[in-house]
């Protein structure tokens, strides 16, 4: 595992000194708890998909010789596919807006992009369940409208799953191109156009070429979500929408064949890492992710032949310019504007009708009342899931805001042989898909009779969020500069002085954020709890998820509602910590 | 129209600049205001001034970066005030040089005729012309983050006169490097000038690059020109009291005039060139270089003082002189020989009366 994802290696900026630091002693705890817990259990599931101890290829074969998995695996790559391309054409205008637009669409386009991507996919699926259903809020509107006569099936077909699907993975797009778009110096396109190339012709010669590291990363990571995507395709998806995901938790919790289960993760998890293997020869991925030790895009060497089409074309686009009138800019701006309404109306929408005074969903609404969050805050089993969900995101925060802190100072400050290696490692459990580190992890547990216990699902979390904690807390570190805690031992201070005084106050903002965001990973997540979980932890997200699959009630949309105001207040908080550090 | 100068026995395609009352708004703020001026062929212009001053804003309106809210901007005599920026055919120097960075060097130079769709023989041959004549021959395949700060500079140059544009605009390109390298990159720049005979515009808010390489310098400040000028006029004849001080160190003695003389803070008589205006309060200039410090006071006047701190720059020696009215003066006395003069000695400070200039704004 961390050796193949060593290719994705940063080269240490200051690797000369082959000795670790003392600063990268604080690396150990940390890497110790990932090995245990994500690198052994992942090796694990590979042992058993052989049959570990009588090894045998027979699960493998098993999947060739089934017609039915074979199915499974063409659905999972048309529907990843489909969604892939989809995200990609509408993500495209809002990130290019979010580079170049002005401020008040640029402010809208990040609330459009960053509220969605933070708030539980559980609760957007959710929003598209209500907005899709027979008597959705749809249908409800085509038939007002006279355009059918009667409900059309929105739901529980390959329509509906790729339509949800898209929606949710599109912020996941659209950040990474952002990312790479706003590295481009501006000056380059107007230097384009001082040398004689029209608007299309510059953007095609030089943005164009130079945000393909971003796009081909944003293809990339949400080609690999989409594979491993558990949640959406689950609850939209119709019969014969089964994707591989399905398969593995159909294997391991209805019909309890491991092996086979986890021959079918072990395909899934080899096609994962030969996507990442063949994207990291185009891009570092763990920039994208927010790991830029170097200059974003400083290898530009390897994108000749892309380039030289785009000049091909770019400059055959010239000459057109002298009988197409220039269109002003404006296409751009409004379009990425109208998508950006439609990232955010789903959510918006659920979060209108859960105020509703009737016991279904019509939309628009019979009249206001709190009817759904009394009957979230006065049900027993609703309160007792929020609490066990509280508990366990605790522990999995104090454990991987602990951990991961201390790999943060390790990795700023530390210089050790194999720190690409190790950074691989950190961030890995966000890239590898949760259902087969949730099926690892369960394999694992098992072993240590922990599964099932509030406890161990704590520990799989924190796996899953140390990586958010650590990129946020590195990106803090970036600004603490060492002189000044230089400066405070030359005025007097001893270690620990300095500690509390200099360094606690600067890194506190970025370690109260980074637990917000870990709280977050572990109170939404549904996949971990249903494989750790052993049907004996019912947490939120879930009773959510039971609940949308009985029937569709109106409490659960008071409590996306309030996830999703969660989540806002996740975001407002760090982004006033984030401004109050700089004033 | 264009024109045809002669340069080096060759003929060069250049043309003048012209700009009639331009002005731009961002909001309330006037960036550039009601600003006019004539850059005749062939000629190298500064645009001077602190960051804020417009100068940048005037030159991206040269070049169609930005509109300008009204006026007109004139290459030779034809209007371009509504020309899109890539059909003005300008040649625009920017900034740390903008270099494309997935292109070579090669590529970069080729751009422009690319954009214009000529022939790849006709490309090829042009940009080997002009890599050759900027010494980068060799590197024609190289990167543009593989090479020195002063060899992009150069390809900066050659992708900007590939094309043959009349006119080349450059925004402070020397921004961004360290000293040294910035003194041999000027040179470079007025050499080249030299060579191809075009006009140039140039931008920068550094005084001493202005006033190096400029056949004249246009001072900015709060989106006016305060004053046009060569470079020697612009320091020895400052038109305000804004680029007296922006230009160089100057010292600021506040005068009365009364019936054609110059009294001082004390009353004193001072040194001055002949005033014939009416009587009133005024700025006397004189720049360190110019003021003396000596033991008595010669027949056309003085300020009497002491001398109140010395400091030693290695060429010069700085002396700073009070006044028994409390005012502060700077002298700079280049160390060719050994001067006597202590802290505390009492002194008269003066200059030659054509040194300084009477300021009334």
């Amino acid at each position: 595992m961390a050796g193949t994802m060593s290719s994705l290696a940063i080269k240490g900026a200051q690797s000369s000194r082959p000795w670790p630091t003392p600063w990268a002693w604080l690396l150990l705890p940390g890497s110790v708890f990932l090995v245990v817990l994500f690198v052994v259990p992942l090796t694990g599931l590979l042992l058993l998909a052989f049959g570990m101890p009588n090894w045998t290829l027979a699960n493998f074969s098993r999947i060739g010789d089934t017609p039915v998995y074979l199915t499974v695996m063409r659905n999972t790559l048309e529907i990843s596919v489909t969604v892939t391309a989809l995200a990609f054409v509408l993500s495209y205008p809002i990130a290019y807006a979010l580079t170049t637009g002005g401020m008040v669409l640029r402010t809208f386009l990040l609330i459009g992009v960053v509220l969605p991507y933070f708030t539980s996919t559980l609760a957007r699926t959710f929003a598209w369940i209500v907005l899709l259903g027979r008597n959705g809020v749809v249908n409800q509107f085509l038939l007002e409208l006279g355009w059918v006569s009667q409900p059309i099936p929105l739901l529980y077909n390959r329509f509906g799953v790729i339509l949800g699907m898209t929606h949710i993975v599109m912020p996941m797009m659209i950040l990474p191109m952002y990312t790479v778009m706003s590295s481009i110096d501006p000056k380059l396109m107007r230097a384009a156009r001082a040398n004689g190339a029209s608007p299309l012709a510059a953007f095609l010669t030089i943005f164009l070429p130079l945000s393909l590291p971003g796009l081909i990363a944003g293809v990339l990571l949400v080609f690999i979500y989409c594979l491993g995507f558990y949640i959406t395709p689950a609850l939209m998806g119709g019969l014969s929408d089964v994707m591989i995901t399905m398969a593995i938790s159909s294997q391991i919790l209805e019909q309890l064949n491991w092996n086979f289960g986890a021959a079918l993760s072990v395909v899934l998890l080899l096609a994962v890492l030969s996507l990442l293997w063949i994207g990291s020869r185009f891009f570092p991925i763990e920039q994208l992710l927010g790991f830029s030790d170097g200059k974003l895009g400083s290898s530009v060497t390897r994108r000749q032949i892309g380039a030289k089409m785009l000049m091909r074309i770019g400059s055959a686009a010239n000459a057109l310019d002298r009988w197409f009138p220039s269109m002003r800019g404006r296409g751009v701006p409004i379009l990425a504007g109208f998508l950006a309404v439609l990232l955010l109306l789903p959510v918006l929408i659920v979060a209108y009708l859960s105020f509703s005074a009737s016991s279904y969903f019509v939309f628009p609404l019979p009249g206001y009342s709190l009817r759904n969050y009394e009957a979230f805050l006065f049900d027993t089993l609703w309160v007792r899931a929020t609490f066990t969900s509280i508990r366990i995101a605790l522990m999995a925060v104090a454990m991987a805001t602990a951990l991961g802190a201390m790999l943060a100072f390790g990795l700023s400050r530390g210089t050790m042989p194999g720190r690409g290696t190790m950074i691989a490692l950190l961030l890995s459990p966000i890239i590898m898909p949760t259902v087969i580190v949730a099926v690892a992890t369960y394999f694992l547990l098992a072993r240590w009779g922990l599964q099932g216990t509030e406890f161990g699902l704590a520990l799989g979390h924190a796996v899953h969020a140390i990586p958010y904690v650590v990129v946020i807390v590195v990106a803090n570190l970036r600004d603490l500069n060492p002189s000044y805690e230089r400066a405070a031992r030359s005025l007097g201070a001893g270690p620990w002085a300095t500690m509390r005084t200099i360094v606690a106050p600067l890194v506190l903002p970025a370690l109260i954020v980074a637990s917000f965001f870990a709280f977050l990973a572990s109170f939404d997540d549904v996949v971990y709890v249903l494989f750790l979980g052993i049907g004996k932890i019912t947490t939120l997200p879930m009773r959510m998820w039971e609940g949308i699959r009985q029937d569709i009630s109106p409490t659960i949309a008071a409590v996306a509602t309030l996830q999703m105001l969660f989540a806002t207040i996740v975001i407002v908080v760090g982004t006033l910590l984030r401004r109050q550090k700089k004033t | 129209m264009l024109m045809k100068a002669t340069v080096n026995g060759t003929d060069v395609k250049t043309a003048g600049i012209t700009l009639h009352d331009l002005q731009k708004r961002y909001g309330s703020a006037m960036a550039v205001d009601d600003v006019s001026l004539s850059v005749s062929p062939g000629e190298f212009i500064s645009l001077l001034g602190p960051s804020g001053s417009g100068k940048t804003t005037t030159l991206m309106m040269i070049a169609g970066f930005e509109m300008p809210d009204s006026g007109r901007v004139l290459l030779g005599d034809k209007d371009i005030t509504r020309l899109p920026p890539h059909r003005r055919e300008l040649g625009v120097i920017f900034q740390n040089y903008a270099l494309f960075p997935h292109m070579t060097v090669a590529e970069n130079v080729a751009y422009p005729l690319r954009m214009r769709r000529m022939a790849k023989a006709e490309i090829e041959t042009r940009v080997h012309r002009i890599l050759d004549q900027v010494h980068l021959g060799a590197l024609a395949s190289r990167y543009p983050h593989q090479m020195s700060g002063g060899q992009q500079q150069r390809v900066a140059i050659a992708r900007a006169l590939v094309f043959d544009p009349p006119v080349l605009l450059l925004d402070e390109p020397l921004g961004a490097l360290d000293k040294k390298l910035r003194e041999h990159l000027r040179n470079e720049i007025k050499t080249l000038h030299k060579e191809v005979g075009k006009t140039m515009i140039y931008v920068t808010h550094d005084q001493d690059e202005a006033l190096a390489m400029s056949d004249r310098v246009a001072v900015m400040h709060e989106g006016r020109i305060r004053q046009v000028s060569a470079p020697k006029d612009i320091y020895r004849r400052p038109a305000d009291l804004f680029v007296a001080g922006f230009v160089g160190e100057v010292n600021l003695i506040p005068v009365k005039l009364k019936s054609g003389i110059v009294h001082g803070p004390a009353g004193e008589r001072l040194p001055s060139p002949p005033w014939q205006d009416a009587d009133r309060d005024a700025t006397l200039c004189v720049r360190p270089e110019h003021l003396r410090l000596e033991a008595s006071a010669g027949s056309s006047g003085g300020i009497q003082g002491r001398i109140s701190g010395m400091t030693f720059v290695g060429d010069a020696t700085v002396l700073e002189f009070r006044s028994e009215t409390g005012l502060q003066l700077r002298s700079k006395v280049l160390n060719v020989s050994d001067h006597s003069m202590e802290v505390g000695d009492p002194c008269v400070a003066s200059w030659v009366a054509n040194d300084a200039t009477i300021l009334t704004d």
